[in-house]
């Protein structure tokens, strides 16, 4: 009886060493310890933070300027109308860039400039492309902002897209081929049946998205709700501007509601999917087992 | 003549489904509505064509980045670094709790589902923007109120990938933990937490870039960080330096992507 407890105890593994952990944990301590030490901020100015909050929320809500729902509503859908149009733009030129962009489809050099573009573009922020390249082209205004807003969502889309098609069944693509079908009508039978699902929910997903940047283009000239609050601040309006701010949270709320419905009906656990997809810049795991 | 040939018997073709077309047909409907001149935004394809050429006036003064504005990017560079540390950390820590509050899995009850689903469902609903432009207006301008609004923005993007993930947990180690007679907490410490920690993690990284990439937004309102250096520059027709601080921020946050890939194939 002691002899088998005696052995077993002498064949038990040792435990792993945490050395490498203890040092990340450390090193990200000391990182965050660094930020909060060096930063030039008045922290003075926290201890009557709640107070200026609170006195900031009364003049705003209690009550906001209920009138004020006229010219509130109208950008609010201007905004709406501005990301869907730049979300339509960012689908329509993200698909054959995301086929191009694909390694199982398009050969290794064109996907790799395709995938180098793709991260350039996400490079430059919708307010700066709009600035910098779509007010000169479009003049002050929401079309400008929809430009902009669809030109950076090519590029988590279309990478989004290559990932999507780079993880297909290869069965129906063959097959469409066995029938001596031309490229295209490959990419069409083979290949998009199998990923449009899919990239229909990331649309869906971005257009979320890119309602919140429509709210702020609006402070560099794209019109839209995000003028009127951006107006409405920097005049002290604080009533007017309480109330834009609530037709922002009850309008995106409802088209979050909406598109995340429909998002659903597409594909299952889409939420979960574009999720994935958005952090670790491929669709689920899940996938792989299919 | 069916009853000649009984063996092929084909089965019914499945009803064709109207959600398809009618979804196609909606959104045809609302491009339209969108793009009107009269409903919409106006937006003509002809007259952007037209003007195409003007976007490259500026575009190559930004592709042509100012070197020697280098040394003035340096402190509001780490400024914003600092900012985006000091609110993911603040900001994750508060989702950690929201998030298992947020979700069906673990939260302690449907009330406190529900309510702190609302809460998070309105604290997401603000762009980061707004929350800059809010608490510059309660603050003055600099980077606390950079900082706050960030948290904010945090807290609701934290929350929500946290509570999705907890919502896809193996079950398992929660009926264990239930069956061992353990409280609530108790459950959440030893039959979610650890399932969950890698990808808590991950997203706390996550957050910390968007946290970079958000801050050329926040420092346009004045709320400190290179996106005052930014918009003081686009103010003055400055593109040179302009597209020197787009260069910086495009390298930052390559280098951190690269440096939380390796962490989270560590982790995961």
């Amino acid at each position: 009886m002691t002899a088998t407890t005696a052995a077993q105890v002498a064949a038990r593994p040792t435990p792993p060493s945490h050395v490498k952990r203890d040092i990340a944990i450390l090193a990200t301590l000391a990182i965050i310890a660094w930020a909060f030490l060096t930063i030039d901020v008045r922290l003075d100015r926290l201890i009557d933070l709640p107070e200026r909050l609170w006195s900031l929320f009364q003049r705003m809500f209690l009550p906001p300027d209920w009138s004020y729902i006229e010219v509130a509503l109208p950008a609010m859908v201007a905004s709406i109308q501005m990301a869907w149009i730049g979300t339509l733009i960012g689908a329509v030129l993200s698909l054959p860039l995301g086929f191009f962009g694909a390694k199982n489809i398009s050969s290794g050099p064109v996907s790799n400039a395709v995938r180098v573009f793709l991260n350039a573009i996400r490079a430059f922020p919708e307010v700066v492309l709009a600035v910098v390249v779509f007010v000169p082209i479009a003049g002050l205004g929401p079309v400008a902002g929809a430009l902009a807003i669809g030109i950076h969502s090519i590029g988590t889309l279309g990478k989004l897209t290559a990932e999507a098609i780079e993880s297909i069944d290869s069965g129906p693509v063959e097959a469409a081929r066995a029938t001596g079908a031309p490229t295209l009508a490959v990419q069409r039978w083979g290949v998009l049946p199998q990923v449009l699902p899919e990239i229909v929910a990331f649309w869906l997903y971005r257009f979320e998205i890119n309602l919140r940047a429509a709210a702020v283009l609006g402070i560099v000239g794209a019109g839209g709700i995000g003028a009127v609050l951006s107006n409405t601040l920097s005049y002290r309006r604080f009533d007017k501007a309480g109330l834009a701010i609530i037709v922002v949270v009850i309008a995106t709320i409802l088209i979050d509601q909406i598109s995340g419905y429909v998002r659903r009906r597409i594909i299952e656990g889409s939420d979960r999917k574009a999720i994935q997809a958005e952090v670790f810049g491929e669709p689920g795991p899940d996938r792989a087992g299919r | 003549m069916t009853a000649a040939t009984p063996a092929v018997q084909r089965p019914p073709r499945p009803k064709r489904s109207l959600a398809v077309p009618a979804g196609l047909l909606g959104a045809i409907l609302i491009t339209l509505w969108a793009a009107s001149e009269q409903f919409g935004i106006g937006f003509d394809i002809a007259a952007i064509l037209e003007d195409l050429s003007k976007g490259s006036l500026i575009l190559t003064e930004v592709l042509q980045p100012n070197f020697a504005f280098f040394p003035r990017t340096i402190e509001p560079m780490i400024e914003t670094i600092q900012m985006a540390i000091i609110a993911a950390t603040i900001g994750c820590a508060i989702a950690l709790p929201a998030g298992f509050l947020a979700s069906r899995v673990t939260a302690p009850g449907r009330i406190s589902l529900a309510v702190t689903r609302s809460i998070l469902n309105v604290i997401r609903a603000l762009p980061d923007l707004l929350y800059a432009m809010v608490f510059v207006t309660a603050l003055s301008i600099g980077p606390l109120a950079g900082i706050l609004a960030l948290i904010f923005f945090n807290i609701g993007v934290g929350a929500k990938l946290l509570s999705e993930t907890v919502d896809a947990v193996d079950r398992g180690p929660i009926e264990a933990a239930d069956a061992a007679g353990s409280t609530h907490v108790q459950m959440v410490r030893t039959g979610v937490f650890p399932q969950v920690l890698p990808n808590y993690v991950a997203f706390s990284l996550y957050v910390f870039e968007l946290n970079i990439r958000a801050s050329t937004v926040i420092g346009i309102v004045g709320a400190g960080g290179i996106g005052n250096t930014l918009n003081a520059q686009m103010g003055f027709f400055n593109f040179n330096n302009v597209g020197l601080i787009i260069l910086e921020l495009f390298i930052l946050v390559f280098v951190i992507e690269l440096i939380s890939i390796q962490l989270r194939r560590r982790l995961t």
